[in-house]
C-alpha cells in the first residue's frame, strides 16, 4: 500500500486562490487505511476548509467500498457522471490520497486543477489497524531470496547490501538507536533459518537503471512487459 | 612504491596517524600537524567529511601530502558519490600519486551537519573496494578497458568489538576476497578483547592495524560506551583519568594510549593513532612505545 499523511492544513490553504472553488477527493483504499482520505477523514477535510473560509463546492471518496482512487475507469466515472453537476462547477481538486490518486484524478477530469492534501511517505505492509511500516523500497531488483526475506535497501538506512556497517549498537541502527539494525534482523533470521551461509555471498551493486523513473508494466495476454531505463523485461506466465 | 604497503607485506609494524581537513579552505593547520607527525609515522590517514560534516575533500589533502612526500592513506567513502565518482575519484588519486586507499561506507548524513543531504551508498564497502580491484586490473566497473591502470593498495576497516562479533568477520572476508590487504579497526580499549578477535581472524592472514583513539577525559569514555557500537571503555582507565587533575590530563592521556599500544603491539601489524585534536601527544606517544 502506499502510505500518505495529510500536510499541515495552512500549507494546503496557501495552495488556494481566494474565492477558489474546491472539491475534495478522498480514496477509499490506501488512504483511508492511512487516516488521511477515507470518508470521515474527506468529510472533515471539507468542513475544516470551510471553517477557514474556503469555498467547498462538494467531497466524495469513489466507492464501492474499498476500491482505490487510482483505479482510473471507476474515479471517472463517479467524478464524470455520480458527481458530475458538482465536479463541473470546481476550479480545482483538492486530492486526499497518494500522488498516484493526485495523477488518476487529473486525468479522471480530463486534465482537471489538482491539489495535494497529502504527503505520500512510502509503501508499506498495514501491520496493525494502527501501525503501517516500510519494508520495500520498490527498487525493481529484488534480492531478498539472499536475506532471509528482510530487504537490506529499505531495513538498513543506509541500504548496504553486503552486510551491516560497524555501527549497531544493542541490535540499534546507528542512525536511529530507536530502530532495528536491519542487518542484525537479517543476521538472526538467517541464522535461524540455518542459512547463514547466504551471507558469504558477493552481492552486485544494483540495477539503479531498473530504479529510474517513471516505469511502466503493460499487461498484453498471458504476458507482462516493465519498461524501465534499463530496457524492457517481458515475462511470460506460462513458460 | 607505497612504504605502507612495503612495510605491511614485510610483516613489520606500522604506526600510522590521521589527520581530518578543515572546514574552511585553509589547510596550512592540517600540514603543520602532517608535518609533525611526519618522522614518526609510516602513513596518515585523511578522513572523508568525517561524521558527515563538510570539509574539504580527502583527495586534496592527500594531495599535498604527496607534495611535501608523506605518505597519505586516501580514506573513501560510499556516502556521497555513486559509482561514476568513486571510479573517477580513484583514478584522479592515482594521478596525484596517491597509493592507499581505505574503503569505508561513510557515516549518515543525518549523522552531520547536512541532514538532508541524500545519502548515495549506490555501493557498499564491500562493492566499493572490488570496484577498487578492478581498476587495479584495468577495467571499470562496467568492464570497459582503461587505457593504462592504477595499483592502489586497499583497506578496510572492522570493528572487532561488535555484538555480535560474527556478522563482521562475514562482511571481513567478504572485503578479503574482493581486494582488502589491510584493515583498520574500531578504537581499541580492552587488549584482552581484541586479543580473541585476533585469533578468531589469523587464519585470515590479512594485516590488522588497531585504532587508538586518545582519550581525552572520563565524559569522552562515557560518551563513546553508551552512545559508540563495539567501545567499551573499561571503568579502571575512566577512573584514572577522572581522579586526575585537569592540568594533568594531557600527560595522563598519553600514559594510556602508550599503555594500550605496548599491550596490542604484540597482537597485530600495527596501530592507527587518532589523536582528535591532541596532535601534539603523538610524537611523545611514539617516543614512548618505541623506547
Ligand atoms: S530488494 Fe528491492 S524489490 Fe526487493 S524488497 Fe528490497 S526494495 Fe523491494
Ligand atoms: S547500523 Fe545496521 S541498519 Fe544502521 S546503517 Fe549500519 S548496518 Fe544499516
Amino acid at each position: 500500500m502506499h502510505a500518505t499523511i495529510q500536510k499541515p492544513i495552512d500549507e494546503i490553504i496557501g495552495y488556494l486562490d481566494p474565492g477558489e472553488k474546491v472539491f475534495v477527493v478522498g480514496c477509499d483504499n490506501c488512504a483511508a487505511k492511512c487516516h488521511s482520505g477515507g470518508i470521515p477523514d474527506t468529510q472533515e477535510m471539507a468542513s475544516r476548509l470551510e471553517k477557514r473560509g474556503v469555498n467547498v463546492v462538494g467531497w466524495c471518496v469513489p466507492q464501492p467500498k474499498g476500491i482505490s482512487l487510482c483505479k482510473l475507469a471507476n474515479t471517472k466515472k463517479v467524478l464524470q457522471e455520480e458527481y458530475g453537476e458538482v465536479t463541473k462547477q470546481a476550479d480545482s481538486f483538492l486530492i486526499l490520497a497518494c500522488g498516484q490518486g493526485i495523477h488518476t484524478v487529473m486525468d479522471a477530469t480530463d486534465g482537471g486543477m489538482v491539489h495535494a492534501g497529502c504527503d505520500t511517505i512510502f509503501g508499506g505492509e498495514t501491520v496493525t489497524d494502527d501501525f503501517i511500516t516500510e519494508y520495500c523500497s520498490l527498487c525493481g531488483d529484488c534480492i531478498v531470496e539472499y536475506t532471509a526475506g528482510l530487504c537490506p535497501v529499505t531495513l538498513c538506512a543506509k541500504s548496504l547490501l553486503n552486510g551491516p556497517c560497524g555501527g549497531a549498537k544493542n541490535g540499534k541502527c546507528e542512525v536511529d538507536r530507536n530502530r532495528d539494525c536491519g542487518w542484525q534482523l537479517i543476521y538472526d533470521r538467517l541464522k535461524e533459518l540455518g542459512q547463514l551461509d547466504k551471507m558469504d555471498k558477493y552481492i552486485m551493486p544494483k540495477n539503479n537503471s531498473r530504479w529510474s523513473r517513471p516505469r511502466s508494466l503493460t499487461m498484453a495476454g498471458t504476458e507482462v512487459t516493465f519498461r524501465s531505463l534499463a530496457g524492457d523485461v517481458t515475462i511470460s506466465r506460462q513458460d | 612504491m607505497s612504504k605502507f604497503k612495503e612495510k605491511l607485506e614485510s610483516g613489520k609494524f606500522v604506526i600510522t596517524g590521521e589527520i581530518g581537513p578543515p572546514k574552511g579552505v585553509n589547510i596550512e593547520k592540517c600540514l603543520h600537524d602532517a608535518e609533525l607527525l611526519r618522522d614518526y609515522v609510516t602513513a596518515i590517514n585523511i578522513t572523508d567529511l568525517q561524521s558527515a560534516v563538510l570539509r574539504i575533500g580527502s583527495l586534496a589533502v592527500s594531495s599535498k601530502l604527496i607534495e611535501r612526500r608523506i605518505e597519505p592513506i586516501f580514506q573513501l567513502t560510499c556516502r556521497d558519490r555513486n559509482r561514476l565518482a568513486l571510479q573517477s575519484d580513484l583514478l584522479s588519486a592515482w594521478a596525484l600519486g596517491i597509493e592507499n586507499v581505505l574503503c569505508l561506507t561513510g557515516d549518515h548524513p543525518t549523522m552531520g551537519d547536512h541532514a538532508e543531504a541524500k545519502p548515495v551508498y549506490d555501493l557498499d564497502s564491500v562493492q566499493l573496494l572490488k570496484a577498487a580491484s578492478t581498476l587495479n586490473q584495468g577495467r571499470d566497473m562496467s568492464d570497459h578497458e582503461l587505457d593504462s591502470n592504477p595499483n592502489f593498495f586497499l583497506g578496510a576497516v572492522v570493528t572487532p568489538g561488535a555484538e555480535p562479533m560474527e556478522p563482521q568477520i562475514i562482511k571481513m572476508k567478504k572485503k578479503i576476497a574482493v581486494g582488502a590487504r589491510f584493515f583498520q579497526t574500531q578504537a581499541i580499549y580492552e587488549p584482552d578483547k581484541f586479543e580473541s578477535f585476533i585469533n578468531q581472524v589469523k587464519s585470515l592472514n590479512v594485516p590488522v592495524i588497531a585504532g587508538i583513539v586518545i582519550l581525552k577525559s572520563a565524559a569522552m569514555a562515557k560518551f563513546m560506551n553508551e552512545n559508540v557500537a563495539g567501545i567499551t571503555v573499561p571503568e579502571d582507565i575512566i577512573n584514572e583519568m577522572s581522579d586526575t587533575p585537569k592540568e594533568d590530563r594531557k600527560k595522563k592521556a598519553a600514559e594510556i594510549t602508550a599503555r594500550i599500544i605496548r599491550q596490542v603491539k604484540p597482537l597485530c601489524q600495527g596501530v592507527h593513532i587518532m589523536p582528535l585534536g591532541w596532535d601534539e601527544l603523538v610524537p611523545e606517544i611514539i617516543k614512548e612505545v618505541e623506547a
